[in-house]
């Protein structure tokens, strides 16, 4: 029984493990990269010759303050923008009739639109709203450009919840509202926790935006930082992959932390 | 029964409480999706620099000229095998990977990690690592090809117009396919045991299993994987441009790129305004119809 | 209902942000972001600030090249927000924005550092448009140089060559030692910058401004005779897979000694230097075939948006403070670069600085001293030159070259008919 077993997982195993290794090889490249010096940087694929972390004191110095404010645009923008969708996709999943249809279809069209082109408008909007070059400009900006995909994802996720107990609580005297908050919303932490590491990705990556709409210090985010290492005529290769590896912490973290819940919220019970 | 009262001024108010609930993220996509494609749109029927003060209205003048260069129809059809490659590629790729670790296989978490790390790789990084990848003369996968004895099928990677959209589609590859996995996984995770079992008892092999049984209840997990990919495929910009800037000689530009340059590269803001238009319109072609689909489950979900 | 506090929070927040922005540091806008160049800049802002305590500048990079500055600048333009004061190359690029009246005259700043006589008129010439100064030279690199690797030389008993035909005979031999004869790297400069040797070499001097003024169409004999030369001995001579790499990929090649020559901006030194690859003892240069006594240059200068008064007086402090010879070096040799301003003492150069300094100084004597042609050319002629460039040199077939041909002459008609065209 053993055996066979082993035999039939055997091959999966090994074809894993292949596929592991080329996923891995070009981070353990840039791993190595990060630890060389400039006169070995020329070897790529070479070992370095002595661990050179002069290379990460070089990215931490230059990323620093951009670092934190990446923190703080991603993490209250994931929030506002879970939130958003919750409120946007809880009643496109209980609506009867045409009217939540034509919204939501409406919303989603959004997904499709390429954020190339709205940048020049949307500058001229966020600085008419005194928001250019700061932390909640951002968050605004995050926020509204994720409503399509969140609706999408928090309705479907919503519509998966037997709606029995939508009734049953309306019947027990709970409002529209009260239910949402009360039992709907608690009730969604899978869904939530899903959704929220595909926005920490998608938001903590933007560069287009924080490009856009940033300028200074103080609201400038890593992603802007990484694209300066990686985009002038001389590319300094080994902060530049000192400065990725650090940057992708953080997604990391909070993959690690929420990927259970990720597991069973992503498809809203698809399965039922 | 006094309870039927009270349902039904709960379902009245239902309707207000949804009108509230719907007034932020419509506020939102007014203000940040209709009113800037609007101005796009507006902003294609002129001629403008993008500095000097009054844009110069042409009427349709933009749309004609693109429709007159090659240029432009090669970055259309860029766009149009990149999509059929996102469609295929990272999800079948995904999907793969995901049935074969749903088995309680050793290591599973670490895998799970593994597939999923370059999926949070913001795109200048991913394109730096495989400027190197590609290196074609002494870039891993040149050098790994020639160690195993295949150095004949090593390329000019980057820089041969007839295989850089290859090449970039090989980094896209291995950038997104963590996401497609962990959709599949998750979908394959949320099927009942039992019907693996039933199955099992009843003489399918493990093949059999995962086509007639596992496959089909993973359709709600395909929907969204093929959705975002089509998304993707359309917007396009990031690791094309940060990778090959579209080259060599226009080899590897898709529309986002090639609007950006127009815009910038040229100052011609106008016409790009038009690249985005039609940008929009094939995007509209292509993605309408799955949208729609989604639209419509609201239905279905309603009849259940 | 803690969610919902949460958000009135943040809205508060928003209503508070949006009131109006307070003024902030008078910026310098570069992209200038790593290495000796990010070195270069940071000294310069250093030296001027101390020059000036009462007008701070602030450096500010903007991740990226020529294209993401412009649309930075753009969007600041019409926002109301320039910055004080940023890098733009020359002639068609500071036209642009001279044109929409976006522009500070520089004539005064000019007089005061007495920009007639400190910089070679092949550099004044660039910088002006109509005659007004618009720009303040600081950064500037030859671009006609070929590097060699002295070890690889030296083993194969070769001699920097002189000719086209010596060019050519040196790459056989490079090739037969197994060596890749000359670098090149992808993208839509490196080949153009290759190409103007052997199309100088063929129209002249003076042809060359023909083109730029858009009176030599491409179409010409001429041109296609320049054309011809190139694909006949730079083309042929280019190292396998070129248009896979990045130059720094390809300067890597010399260092490794795997490639013989790389015929690339005077910057490629820096980048050698950083690498451990000493200037003269590992690499020297030879001015490309048809260009020796001729000094074809890239260049960026610092221009200074219109503005309130008080950030036009910072702006023009820093570019005096720029513009002065101590400035000039300050940049110059952290940035490996060569000072357009002739007083500045060229001892401060490196051995490979030094002959490029002596270059251009000669030229500047004989008054051959040639910018950059895509500068020259109205923006989308020049872009599209340097696409079309780069193809032929990656496939040199006949196609590729009336392709070439006939796009740009229509282009350069269409330029031409809109009165696109200057005569720097």
């Amino acid at each position: 029984m053993n055996t066979a077993v082993a035999r039939r997982t055997a091959l999966p195993f090994s074809i894993l493990v292949v596929a592991a290794v080329i996923f891995a090889a070009p981070l353990v490249v840039a791993f190595l990269t990060s630890l060389k010096s400039p006169s070995e940087i020329t070897r790529v694929i070479a070992l370095p010759n002595e661990l050179y972390f002069q290379n990460y004191a070089i990215a931490y110095d230059r990323m620093g303050r951009s670092f934190l404010n990446s923190i703080a645009i991603t993490v209250p923008s994931v929030i506002f923008s879970l939130l958003v969708g919750a409120i946007s996709g809880y009643p496109l999943a209980y609506m009867r009739g045409a009217g939540g249809r034509v919204v939501y279809f409406f919303l989603l069209t959004g997904m499709l639109v390429p954020f190339q082109i709205v940048q020049i408008p949307l500058f001229f909007l966020i600085r008419s709203l005194g928001l250019y070059d700061s932390i909640p400009g951002m968050w605004l900006v995050h926020t509204a450009y994720s409503v399509p995909f969140c609706t999408f994802f928090m309705r479907n996720f919503f519509a998966s919840v037997p709606r029995s107990m939508y009734e049953a609580a309306l019947i027990d005297g709970c409002t529209p509202a009260g239910y949402f908050w009360r039992l709907l919303l608690p009730a969604s932490g899978s869904g939530l926790a899903a959704l929220a590491i595909i926005q920490s990705r998608a938001i903590w990556n933007d560069l287009l935006f924080a490009i856009t709409l940033t300028t200074s210090d103080k609201a400038t985010p890593v992603t802007a930082t990484i694209a300066g290492f990686a985009s002038s005529l001389q590319v300094e290769y080994g902060p530049l992959m000192a400065a990725t590896l650090i940057s992708l912490l953080p997604v990391m973290v909070t993959y690690l932390l929420f990927q259970k819940a990720f597991v069973r919220g992503l498809l809203g019970g698809a399965g039922k | 029964m006094p309870n039927f009262q009270l349902m039904r001024r709960k379902f009245q108010t239902a309707g207000m409480t949804h009108a509230i609930f719907l007034s932020l993220p419509i506020t939102l996509f007014a203000v940040f999706y209709v009113y800037p494609i609007v101005s796009t749109f507006n902003l294609s029927l002129h001629s403008w620099d993008g500095f000097s003060p009054t844009p110069k209205y042409v009427g349709l003048r933009n749309y004609v000229v693109l429709l007159n260069q090659s240029r432009f129809y090669h970055a259309v059809l860029n766009n149009i095998s990149w999509l059929v490659f996102l469609l295929l590629g990272p999800t079948s790729l995904g999907l793969l990977l995901a049935a074969l670790l749903d088995r309680g296989m050793k290591g599973e978490s670490v895998f799970r990690v593994v597939f999923f790390l370059p999926f949070t790789i913001p795109a200048v990084a991913v394109a730096a690592i495989w400027r190197w990848m590609y290196e074609p003369t002494s870039g891993l996968l040149t050098t790994i090809l020639q160690s195993v004895g295949l150095g004949g099928l090593a390329q000019n990677w980057l820089g041969d117009p007839s295989i850089v959209n290859f090449a970039l589609m090989g980094s896209m590859l291995w950038w997104t396919t963590g996401f497609a996995f962990l959709v599949f996984f998750a979908g394959l995770r949320n099927i009942p045991v039992e019907y693996i079992e039933a199955a099992r008892i009843e003489g399918a092999t493990p093949w059999q299993v995962f086509w007639k049984v596992s496959f089909p209840l993973l359709w709600p997990s395909t929907i969204v994987v093929l959705g975002m990919a089509a998304v993707d495929a359309m917007r396009l910009f990031d690791i094309v441009w940060a990778m090959t800037n579209g080259g060599p000689a226009y080899a590897s530009e898709v529309l986002a790129t090639q609007m950006y340059d127009t815009a910038f590269g040229r100052f011609e803001m106008g016409r790009a305004s038009a690249i985005s238009v039609y940008l929009l319109v094939i995007a509209g072609l292509i993605i309408m119809p799955y949208i729609h689909q989604l639209a419509k489950r609201v239905q279905d979900a309603e009849a259940e | 209902m803690r969610n919902l506090k949460w958000f009135g929070v943040a809205l508060g927040v928003l209503a508070g942000a949006s009131a109006a922005r307070a003024d902030g540091p008078k910026e310098l806008w570069h992209y200038y972001a790593a290495g000796s160049e990010k070195a270069g800049i940071e000294a310069l802002i250093a030296f001027a600030n101390k020059q000036n305590p009462d007008n701070q500048i602030v450096g500010k990079v903007i991740p990226g090249n020529a294209v993401e500055m412009r649309r930075q600048l753009q969007t600041a333009f019409m926002g109301n927000t320039p910055p004080a004061a940023y890098q733009s190359s020359m002639a068609f690029e500071l036209k642009t924005f001279v044109d929409s009246g976006k522009l500070h005259d520089l004539s005064e700043t000019w007089a005061k550092i007495k920009g007639d006589e400190i910089f070679p008129e092949g550099v004044q010439r660039v910088v002006k448009v109509d005659g007004k100064p618009y720009g303040i030279p600081y950064d500037l690199s030859l671009i006609n140089n070929i590097f060699y690797s002295k070890a690889i030389f030296e083993k194969a008993g070769l001699q920097p060559p002189k000719d086209y035909e010596g060019l050519v005979a040196v790459c056989d031999k490079l090739r037969a030692a197994g060596v890749e004869p000359l670098g090149n790297a992808g993208g839509p400069f490196w080949s153009l910058y290759n190409f103007y040797a052997p199309l100088v070499s063929t129209v002249g001097t003076e042809g060359y401004y023909k083109i730029a003024s858009g009176e030599l169409g491409f179409d010409s004999p001429e041109f296609r005779k320049g054309l011809e030369l190139y694909r006949d001995t730079m083309v042929k001579c280019y190292a396998k897979n070129w248009s896979g790499k990045t130059w720094t990929q390809t300067a890597d090649d010399v260092v490794n000694g795997n490639t013989g020559m790389f015929m690339m901006g005077a910057w490629a030194a820096a980048y050698f230097k950083q690498a451990g690859f000493a200037p003269v003892e590992k690499f020297d240069v030879f001015p490309a075939p048809g260009t020796e006594g001729k000094a074809i240059f890239q260049m960026d200068a610092f221009a200074v948006p219109e503005g309130p008064a008080d950030t036009l007086e910072t702006a023009e402090k820093f570019v005096i403070s720029a513009a002065s010879a101590e400035g000039q070096a300050t940049f110059a040799v952290p940035k490996g670069s060569l000072a357009p301003n002739v007083t500045v003492d060229p001892s401060i150069y490196d051995a490979v600085g030094a002959k490029f300094a002596r270059q251009l100084a000669d030229a500047s004597k004989a008054n051959a001293v040639l910018p950059n042609l895509f500068f020259l050319l109205p923006t989308k002629v020049g872009t599209e030159l340097g696409v079309q460039l780069e193809k032929f040199a990656i496939d040199p077939s006949d196609a590729n070259e009336n392709e070439l041909i006939s796009t740009l002459e229509s282009l350069r008609q269409e330029a031409q008919a809109e009165g696109a065209y200057l005569k720097w």
